[in-house]
């Protein structure tokens, strides 16, 4: 069985880095993608097609626990288990907030025009388009498992530069 | 936490430099400078995105926000240099062609 990487951090927006950080050296491991700088491993470097995907993904789905399940205030933790396999990655994020209605997320306009830019609403979107999997089970605790698989012509290195 | 950016203004055109990560907790101060930017009605503005590395939906919400108030007051808005994860944000909304990016 693959290990599996475990955070818990509390649920505000102001661990929300730390737990960034730790998800993006979780998608290096599976895409095989080295930093620009090793000498600044606290840099921002997200550029394998996998390693966006994977936090670009998580990002939102943060966001959305500190921001809906804990309103905002905290009061509570986010559990972070994150499993790195050979081709895949499955992040399970477990919060214990108010439940979240998925099911009202607006699609994106089918138009857009500069005009339909929307201003709100894209987070779930983003998270969903991203992964090969995401679920969301009310809980509590609520339980969002996100699932990002290595495509075969994004194979270990292709990142590096 | 501050987001780092800065801000050029000439007659002609204001330039938005904005640099590392545009998200849920760096987007509301850069937002205190949008509406500074909006409300100057400049004839210009370029968003200079090349040193930006990660954008999230709150960010893509700021600079939404930039875009249409600045064609509100009949401005020209260009956001140029986007690169890797925020261009990638920026074709999944299907945003990347309004953008011209």
């Amino acid at each position: 069985m693959a290990p599996t990487i475990r955070l818990t951090v509390p649920g505000t927006l102001r661990y929300r880095a730390i737990a960034v950080r730790v998800v993006a050296e979780a998608a290096r491991l599976v895409s095989g993608s080295a930093q620009r700088d090793p000498d600044d491993p606290l840099s921002n470097d997200v550029r394998h097609p996998f390693d966006t995907a994977v936090v670009s993904a998580f990002m939102e789905i943060f966001n959305n626990v500190a921001i809906h399940a804990y309103k905002r205030k905290g009061g509570g933790s986010i559990e972070i288990a994150i499993t790195p396999l050979e081709r895949e990655l499955v992040i399970e994020v477990r919060d214990t907030g108010s439940p979240f209605d998925i099911d009202e997320v607006a699609p994106l306009p089918a138009e857009l025009d500069a005009d339909a830019l929307p201003e709100g609403g894209m987070g779930i979107h983003i998270a969903k388009t991203m992964l090969d999997e995401m679920t969301y089970e009310p809980g509590p605790p609520n339980l969002w498992r996100l699932r990002k698989r290595l495509a075969a012509n994004q194979a270990a290195g292709a990142g590096r530069s | 936490m501050p987001t780092p950016y800065d801000v050029q203004r000439t007659d002609r055109e204001t330039t938005l430099v904005i640099r590392g990560s545009l998200d849920i907790n760096t987007a509301p101060t850069l937002a205190e400078e949008i509406d500074r930017i909006i409300a100057s009605k400049p004839p210009k503005v370029a968003v200079d995105l090349a040193a930006l590395d990660l954008i999230d939906s709150s960010g893509v919400a700021a600079l939404v926000k930039l875009y249409k108030g600045i064609r509100g007051t009949g401005g020209a808005i260009q956001i140029v240099n986007a690169r890797d994860q925020p261009l990638a944000i920026f074709k999944l909304l299907r945003m990347d062609k309004v953008f011209n990016l």
